[in-house]
């Protein structure tokens, strides 16, 4: 842009704004809930690696943190919105930083996918157990059912990442 | 699924004209005042005023149906579940094999899923009153950049709509034989990949088209942005702002200070 302004491209925005909403929705409509700790069960993970993995760090901490705590105050947790948005966004910032942006091997995805979402587990766990004073034993059956989440959510990201890269090659341009 | 666009509701009562400000902090301040609280009495009596506030929004029946729905399902889990995992305490009320069930532990259960309640509606009102526009106009004026405030409006108006496409995507994709309650999680969650590509490919087009519009109104042109509308704070904001702040100070200092427990 011939403006360098102080704002960030349209190009930037509109993209961050629509993968936000998307995560968030994403949430919404695969959502289960899941007892002990008043958590629930979704494939929003998948976005966030997605995000992460298609189009670095930045998106994947933005989208992946905001898109998250907003579909957690919309489905009535909102007690959880300020965790979710730390644990969400280091999963996408920590899997988009070691996969870097658009490739990158394999397994290099799988690493980014599994130290970011053991960023995740991790900071779930603490904090509930830590400031949500959540029993020891529900929490860590929590933190059980996070890692599945991860495990699943993280394939369903993968796979989309290299689906949506071969069916809209137009994406890297975005 | 509900296909509602948008939870806030057009409305002229006093919380609808209330500055977003004012509310944000109330949002605060209410969900604090849930935390420090830990009788079981007062957190009734702050679920019982989140209740009035909410009754004070007027809010279409079926928004405020769908917001409860969420609520409700994740109280009731909490009671039903707590017991089960909290053995602390002596009056056993029953046991069964391993499950043992105590009083503290039903009672804990209780306060829990009350303050998790209070915390969930206490945003419900702020999302029902306050049009997106507002809301990100206030955040704009309390120093967050406005193209992360624009990015933040962008979520909350494309979230329903892509809501929409996610919902058509997995009909048209049972019609063509695809069964989305059948198989393990691993099997039904990849299922899962013939919905969300589409969905991925149709948000990016929205993205690009929107970039383009963004450009097309001069977004960017100028750093220093004016608005057709200002935020302005008027006596009854103040009183307001008053009010739920010392909603906050007033308890917790009986609580830090004076030592009550309550």
């Amino acid at each position: 842009m011939a403006q360098a302004s102080k704002f960030v491209s349209p190009q930037t925005v509109a993209l961050y704004g629509v993968l936000t909403a998307l995560t968030a929705a994403v949430t919404y409509a695969t959502f289960v809930p899941f007892a002990p700790t008043k958590g629930y069960f979704n494939l929003g993970d998948s976005m966030v690696f997605f995000s992460s993995l298609t189009f670095g760090w930045r998106a994947g901490a933005i989208c992946g943190g905001v898109g998250s705590a907003t579909a957690d105050i919309l489905l009535g947790s909102g007690l959880f919105a300020p965790y979710t948005l730390v644990a969400k966004g280091s999963e996408g910032l920590v899997s988009g930083y070691i996969t870097r942006k658009n490739g990158g091997k394999r397994w290099v995805q799988v690493a980014g996918i599994a130290v970011g979402g053991a960023c995740m587990v991790l900071t779930y766990f603490f904090s509930e157990l830590l400031i949500l004073d959540v029993s020891l034993g529900a929490a860590a059956l929590e933190m059980v059912g996070n890692t599945v989440q991860v495990i699943v959510g993280g394939t369903v990201g993968l796979l989309l990442a290299n689906y949506v890269r071969k069916a809209y090659p137009s994406m890297a341009k975005l | 699924m509900t296909a509602f666009v948008d939870l806030y509701s057009e409305g002229d009562t006093f919380l609808h004209r209330l500055d977003p400000r004012v509310k944000m902090i109330a949002v605060l301040t209410l969900s604090l005042l849930a935390f420090i609280l830990s009788g079981l009495t007062n957190l009734l009596c702050l679920l019982a005023f989140v209740f009035v506030l909410m009754a004070l929004a007027r809010a279409p029946w079926a928004k405020t149906y769908f917001a409860m729905k969420f609520v409700l399902r994740f109280m009731a889990l909490i009671v039903i579940m707590w017991p089960l995992f909290d053995r602390s305490g002596t009056p056993v009320l029953a046991s069964l094999g391993p499950i043992v069930i105590t009083e503290p532990g039903v009672l804990n259960g209780l306060t829990s899923a009350v303050r998790v309640g209070c915390l969930a509606m206490v945003w419900y009102i702020l999302i029902f009153t306050t049009a997106q526009r507002d809301l990100v106009r206030a955040l704009v004026k309390m120093g967050v950049r406005f193209d992360f405030g624009l990015t933040l409006a962008i979520t909350l108006r494309f979230f329903p709509s892509f809501s929409m496409v996610i919902a058509s995507i997995m009909d048209a994709q049972r019609a063509r034989g695809l069964d989305f309650s059948k198989g393990g999680l691993m099997k039904r969650s990849k299922n899962y990949v013939a919905v969300l590509a589409p969905a991925v490919v149709t948000s990016l087009r929205t993205a690009q088209a929107l970039s383009l519009a963004l450009l097309s109104r001069a977004y960017g042109a100028r750093s220093d942005r004016t608005y057709l509308r200002e935020l302005r704070m008027r006596p009854l904001d103040y009183v307001a702002l008053a009010v739920v702040i010392s909603l906050l100070v007033l308890p917790a200092l009986a609580i830090y200070v004076l030592g009550m427990s309550l």
